[in-house]
């Protein structure tokens, strides 16, 4: 039994020798809760940061498991920027306090919840319980999907950058515009886009694509999900086919993270055409980029509406 | 596919009969009173609606920040939350839960969590049950952000001794603890109150944490009494010449360290290794040397305090393709356990007249057990359990039980899990089986469990 006493010895001699301080660097340390905000996050810090993400393009980014490897990564960060809106309530908490990480803390310059810069949509009112679903009282955290909000993620990175790294405030600054200019002579040209999907009806299987929506014009005629994150009914299913034939809806959109196989049956019961769009950078292979990955989603919307 | 493509198809003949109710777009009642109650009835898209319309009324003169319509008091509250654990025994040779019950509330759990300042947070559970009444579960304070990776604990929490024992019962993949976990640390796991120190580090690039725990004391449960001490109460009184908190030498003190490696985006794994060590009170009382009934000793203690411990290692190993992860998963999971025991346990010395009768363990036991569980759909998983021990109850007898369990959460927030469970003792007793159902839920914002 004595050994014991040797155990613990070596345990604390083990946290003593942990305790060495890692060596600072000279980059601002930035990691995003999505691939999106990361893309974003580089095109306005460049070379001045370096940002990685925790979430994928391809996944469901309310369903990320809060592997103590993201608690690494957090652990040195000068900027955790996440989405918001209790998007990344399942995870974000536990890996921000895993992180043990004092400039992650709620009401730090490194804690930065996008969302406070963004006009939101569906604010719940009234009661909200978890009958109607997996709904976000805080209001739709998909925001990203529309450009203007793109450009005021950017100007909120700047703002940040700016203030944990005075020295590259100008570059900060010059990146920002030019991740705005860019995004607006890609605007500019996908005016031809917005003209063929305006005020078409369609089908999309979460409400993730409502800011898309809100942008593009296309009209949202339904839902695959009965309810936000509740996986559909027979019942339902059969009610959104009247809807899709009333309202001459012709194509669903759904994430690469969901089961096709449902949209498909759908799809055949209506000679609908499913249209599996990335709702982030990454989602699928080749869309490396925001701008990228709304080029991607117009394009094939407005293709397969015409 | 064909079972659900008929359902599709009976959907739609059952659709046809009331197509109006079935209509989506159709948009709620514009009544403001009604509002509240026709979102909660509403579907997606007509609650979409409702709040384009409220939206449209309201006309925000500025970006709205995220939750902007809440008052600045209930921001302020507190996360409380309540889980709830049914359980339905179906046990064909009679009930085989605690209280006897073939339907019984086994516990709601109370949790009240929030920031404290921008130093702390604190978390409480309280455990409500007909058999406990209300027991402190978990109640410690945290800090939020010390420096070096460092995170200090104090309170009562579940100490970190194996994988499972840091889950709260009702949170389990299966309906109770593994045995192992059951008889070396307690029904509900084991808890101690104390202090936590836990420091994260990765000189090899992958996940390493080691978290040290000096604790009031240590076995029994964790409002500190013995179990053995339970057990004698209504015989005999087993109280020590003093509390084994008496030295430091007799808190009780428990060492983890984690391994964690990710192995692709995909599949994971951690290797952990725990050891656990104090004292506590055991029984001693004197026999007549020719023969009778034992007795307290004159003038001596009914307990001494002997040292006895815990070490095992566990590896866990996941699966969760990360496109595919809201339909597919899989866990992997084994844990061994060696509860260590004083062979020879330093005694006082018997009258003349009496031997001394020591009621605590002399060996050690040693147990394992092995879980799976693979996600068939979104919401359905199916598993199972292998035990085997050295049961202490049993004299070290041989414990070994197989068990298998089909799990569906309606949701996030609700699960059903129906386990059936063959516990095969050896030393010629009988076999039993066990069919359980169990229902659990969870009310408000409850914390996700650590990974």
């Amino acid at each position: 039994m004595m050994q014991w006493t040797r155990w613990f010895a070596g345990g604390a001699a083990a946290l003593g020798l942990a305790l060495a301080p890692a060596p600072a660097a000279a980059q601002l340390k930035v990691v995003t809760s999505t691939t999106d905000l990361h893309d974003i996050a580089t095109a306005v810090g460049g070379s001045r940061i370096r940002a990685t993400h925790i979430a994928e393009g391809f996944q469901d980014p309310h369903f990320v498991e809060a592997k103590p490897s993201y608690v690494l990564q957090l652990r040195d960060a000068d900027v955790f920027a996440f989405v918001g809106l209790d998007l990344e309530v399942g995870w974000m908490s536990l890996l921000l306090e895993g992180s043990r990480n004092a400039k992650l803390t709620p009401g730090s310059p490194g804690y930065v919840d996008v969302s406070r810069v963004i006009p939101v949509l569906d604010v719940a009112v009234g009661r909200v319980d978890r009958s109607q679903g997996d709904v976000h009282p805080l209001g739709n955290p998909h925001y990203w999907l529309d450009p203007e909000n793109a450009k005021r993620i950017a100007a909120l990175f700047q703002q940040t950058f700016s203030a944990l790294d005075p020295a590259g405030a100008a570059t900060y600054a010059r990146n920002a515009a030019s991740f705005s200019s860019e995004l607006d002579a890609a605007s500019a040209a996908w005016d031809a886009h917005l003209s063929q999907i305006r005020g078409k009806p369609v089908v999309a299987w979460h409400t993730s694509w409502r800011y898309f929506a809100q942008y593009t014009g296309m009209n949202i005629v339904g839902f695959v999900e009965p309810k936000p994150g509740v996986p559909p009914s027979a019942q339902h299913l059969a009610g959104l086919v009247q809807t899709m034939r009333r309202t001459g809806a012709q194509v669903i959109i759904m994430e690469p993270f969901y089961d096709r196989r449902v949209a498909e049956r759908i799809a055949g019961l209506t000679g609908a055409t499913v249209l599996v769009l990335p709702p982030s950078v990454g989602g699928i292979k080749g869309i490396d980029s925001y701008i990228a990955m709304m080029q991607h989603n117009l394009t094939m919307l407005a293709r397969a509406l015409s | 596919m064909r079972p659900l493509y008929a359902l599709v198809v009976f959907g739609l003949l059952a659709g046809t009969a009331s197509a109006q109710q079935r209509d989506t777009t159709r948009r709620m009642p514009r009544d403001s009173a009604a509002i509240a109650d026709s979102i909660a009835r509403a579907d997606s898209i007509a609650l979409v609606r409702e709040l384009e319309r409220i939206a449209g009324e309201r006309r925000p003169v500025s970006p709205a920040p995220g939750g902007g319509v809440q008052s600045a008091a209930s921001r302020l509250l507190p996360d409380i939350s309540l889980l709830g654990d049914l359980i339905a025994d179906g046990s064909p040779d009679g009930s085989t839960q605690e209280d006897q019950t073939r339907f019984g509330i086994r516990e709601l759990e109370l949790g009240i969590q929030a920031a404290i300042d921008p130093y702390l947070r604190a978390d409480a559970f309280l455990g409500l049950s007909d058999l406990e009444g209300i027991a402190i579960e978990e109640a410690f304070l945290s800090t939020l952000a010390l420096p070096h990776g460092l995170q200090l604990r104090g309170g009562r929490f579940h100490l970190p001794v194996g994988k499972q024992n840091t889950t709260h019962r009702p949170e389990l993949h299966t309906i109770e603890y593994p045995y192992v976990i059951q008889r070396f640390l307690g029904p509900e796991g084991g808890k101690g109150t104390g202090l936590w120190v836990s420091k994260l580090f990765a000189p090899f690039g992958f996940y390493q944490e080691l978290q040290l725990v000096a604790i009031d004391r240590f076995g029994g449960d964790a409002h500190g009494h013995g179990e053995e001490e339970e057990e004698h109460d209504e015989e005999l009184e087993i109280v020590p010449d003093e509390p084994p908190n008496h030295s430091l030498s007799g808190l009780g003190y428990v060492a983890r360290f984690r391994n964690y490696w990710d192995l692709s985006q995909a599949t994971n794994v951690e290797l952990s290794a725990s050891a656990a060590t104090g004292k506590t009170t055991q029984g001693v009382f004197c026999v007549p040397t020719g023969g009778g009934d034992e007795g307290p000793c004159d003038d001596r203690p009914t307990g001494v305090n002997v040292r006895s411990g815990v070490v095992g290692a566990d590896l866990t190993l996941r699966w969760r393709p990360l496109q595919q992860g809201l339909y597919r998963s899989f866990i992997f999971q084994v844990e061994w356990m060696r509860q260590l025991n004083d062979d020879t346990p330093s005694l006082f010395d018997a009258p003349a007249g009496f031997e001394l009768e020591y009621e605590g363990p002399t060996r050690n036991y040693d147990g394992v057990y092995a879980f799976a569980r693979y996600q068939l759909s979104r919401r359905t998983y199916i598993g199972g359990r292998y035990d085997w021990l050295e049961d202490p109850e049993l004299d070290g007898a041989r414990l070994t039980a197989a068990s298998g369990y089909l799990t569906m959460f309606p949701s996030e927030f609700s699960k059903i899990v129906a386990g059936y469970e063959r516990v095969m003792p050896s030393g010629g007793l009988e076999a039993t089986n066990r069919l359980i159902l169990q229902a659990t839920f969870a009310l408000g914002p409850h914390r996700p469990h650590p990974f």
